[in-house]
């Protein structure tokens, strides 16, 4: 009645916690792998599901690039799994499963200006499909990141932000922060706002997003006014998961599950869902 | 042809329960549904062979309300996976209805197709027989046929049995894995040629057709305030409902050992969709209802290709706010086309 199968989806694969980056004060970095370096390979803007085996299971936004032989997860403390998971130590074991979801169209950007905006904690999903623009560098056109957050202090991937993104070729790296700060010099203001401010061209152009519904909702607005065409809009979705494969049920917009045919969707796409959004 | 004589079921169901976890139709205190042969007592339990519908659907016998998922341990940093549960018990569901047959199906659907198999729900199904009891005498909420099936027919059913009173059930094996059953009792069975039973009409009219055509532009629709108006999202049709299949997954932990196990849920409750951080995309009670009747005639059937509904009518008859499947179609189907 009893066996083991490691084919099965729903079972996770125990990974050991090999460093923990303190981001922001309610953010942290975790790095994961087991003794064969990753557990599986993944695409940026997919998920996987991390559990805290005796607590609970999430699922985050998983971020691996070819040469790295661990997953990042960037998890901010909100809820009961995740304050857990901020109180481990390296060495700690994991489980994770994956990886689930559609990922960013990184072959259909292909020869496009990159326009990335991101709010919070929204910036770790960008991250991955940011990281891997620069990578795959001669295929992506110029390359734009407006990011934003409460303050400096909630600014998650610093070292990237300030020392690593402005360095890379034909590209620009714009942080604002919600307020006023002693010692801060670069914009202030909502994302939104600033994204006007900038106005980037919309030509050969595609906008990618992440952020709090809040910001999600405004810069599609301010999109649409600066002339951006619904197929050159991509961002992404949240909904509560459970299993990640498309069968549990609650993570449905309309006919659409997006844990399976989600994360990720484009303007046009999310105009054919029920606005649940 | 093979006929079954009732007086041969006694016989017929001690031979099947040798091998096999055999499940009937039965009335146990104020409960019905399929519980197993072994647990019946028959001076207090009893059979529900004509009944349309039993309360309980036999969706728990592929799709248990609880069931381990897998064990671990755990000390200190260190976790180690114990066992994975899967469970190939072989079952055999005896006297289901074609509705049930058809809920079955589209569990298969679910869980077998788009990308991933689920493999404790494969470990059951693949090895559960069917024996169908062809309905001649819809019952007074029934409305299959609406839904697009067969009262008397099944692709997915092994055996298909047709009640002809006195004479027994005509018996017939309709796919392979009801071909082997077949021949290991037939010393049971009688050769005999007997006439099929007369069907007599549903008692309700019921029509989907354009029916997921028309709830696709009313997601917005102000009609749902009113529909969902007595619903006290107590969830009761989710659970008899033999095509719901949301599931929740969840731990038990205790000291160093634990184990994840996984329950049904219900779209109808709050929880279903809060996040972490306190963000709900279905907050209230009308969301929820709109989220699951569409998800039965529209969302599902764009999908799949067909509607989250077989018509068994239990949800009719166990709401205690009396809300109506059929009459939401009918609603649904009344309203203007530019609203």
């Amino acid at each position: 009645m009893h066996k083991n199968s490691s084919e099965n989806p729903l079972v996770p694969q125990i990974v050991e916690v090999v460093k923990i980056i303190d981001e922001t004060p309610d953010v942290k970095t975790f790095y994961v792998r087991d003794e064969s370096g990753v557990p599986f390979n993944v695409m940026p803007g997919q998920l996987a599901m991390v559990s805290m085996l005796p607590i609970g299971e999430g699922m985050f936004s998983v971020s691996w690039q070819e040469e790295q032989d661990h997953l990042e997860f960037a998890i901010k403390s909100v809820g009961l799994m995740t304050s857990e998971i901020h109180r481990i130590e390296v060495g700690q074991k994991l489980g994770v499963r994956g990886p689930y979801g559609n990922g960013f169209p990184v072959e259909k950007c292909k020869g496009k200006d990159m326009l990335f905006i991101g709010g919070g904690i929204g910036l770790a999903p960008l991250r991955s499909f940011i990281k891997y623009c620069f990578k795959h560098r001669e295929d992506y056109g110029k390359i734009q990141i407006i990011y934003g957050s409460r303050s400096y202090a909630d600014l998650c991937f610093k070292e990237e932000l300030f020392e690593l993104w402005p360095r890379e070729k034909d590209s620009e790296t714009f942080v604002t922060i919600d307020k006023p700060e002693e010692g801060w010099e670069g914009n202030v203001g909502f994302v939104p706002a600033y994204l006007e401010q900038l106005n980037p061209d919309p030509a050969n152009k595609i906008a990618v997003i992440c952020g709090p519904p809040i910001m999600i909702k405004f810069v599609l607005q301010s999109l649409e006014k600066m002339g951006y065409q619904d197929e050159q809009i991509i961002t992404t979705l949240e909904m509560r998961m459970k299993c990640g494969i498309g069968k549990c049920g609650r993570c449905n917009i309309g006919s659409e599950y997006i844990c399976l045919d989600g994360p990720v969707f484009d303007l046009a796409q999310l105009r054919q869902l029920p606005p649940e959004w | 042809m093979k006929i079954l004589k009732k007086n041969q079921l006694d016989t017929l169901w001690e031979r099947l329960a040798r091998n096999a976890e055999l499940y009937l139709p039965t009335q146990k205190g104020d409960q019905s549904g399929f519980f197993s042969y072994k647990t019946l007592k028959p001076e207090k339990d009893t059979l529900m062979l004509d009944a349309l519908n039993v309360y309980l659907s036999p969706k728990n016998i592929v799709l248990p309300q609880t069931e381990m998922m897998y064990s671990f341990t755990h000390q200190g940093q260190e976790i180690n996976l114990e066992e994975v549960y899967e469970d190939p018990t072989p079952r055999i569901i005896f006297g289901l209805r074609s509705c049930d047959v058809k809920s079955i199906d589209r569990l298969d659907t679910v869980f077998f197709t788009r990308g991933f198999v689920d493999e404790y729900y494969r470990s059951r199904r693949e090895n559960t027989l069917l024996i169908l009891n062809a309905c001649y005498h819809p019952g007074p909420n029934c409305f299959c046929e609406a839904m697009g099936l067969s009262p008397r027919e099944s692709e997915s059913a092994d055996i298909i049995l047709h009640d002809a009173g006195e004479e027994g059930y005509i018996w017939v094996a309709n796919t392979e894995k009801g071909r082997e059953l077949t021949g290991n009792i037939e010393d049971i069975l009688e050769e005999k040629e007997i006439s099929y039973p007369q069907p007599r009409p549903f008692t309700r009219e019921v029509d989907y057709t354009g029916v997921a055509e028309k709830l696709k532009d009313m997601f917005s629709h102000p009609i749902w305030h009113p529909l969902s108006d007595p619903c006290i999202n107590c969830g009761i049709c989710t659970y008899v409902c033999p095509n719901c299949y949301c599931f929740d997954i969840q731990v038990k932990t205790r000291g160093e050992e634990g184990y994840r196990y996984r329950c049904w849920d219900s779209c109808m409750y709050g929880e279903y969709t809060m996040m972490a951080g306190g963000h709900n995309p279905r907050e209230t009670g009308m969301e929820r209802f709109r989220n699951r009747f569409l998800h039965k005639l529209e969302f599902f059937t764009e999908r799949y290709g067909e509607p989250l509904c077989t018509g068994c009518g239990r949800c009719i008859a166990v709401c205690p706010t009396g809300i109506n499947i059929i009459e939401i179609m009918e609603k649904a189907k009344g309203v203007e086309p530019s609203a």
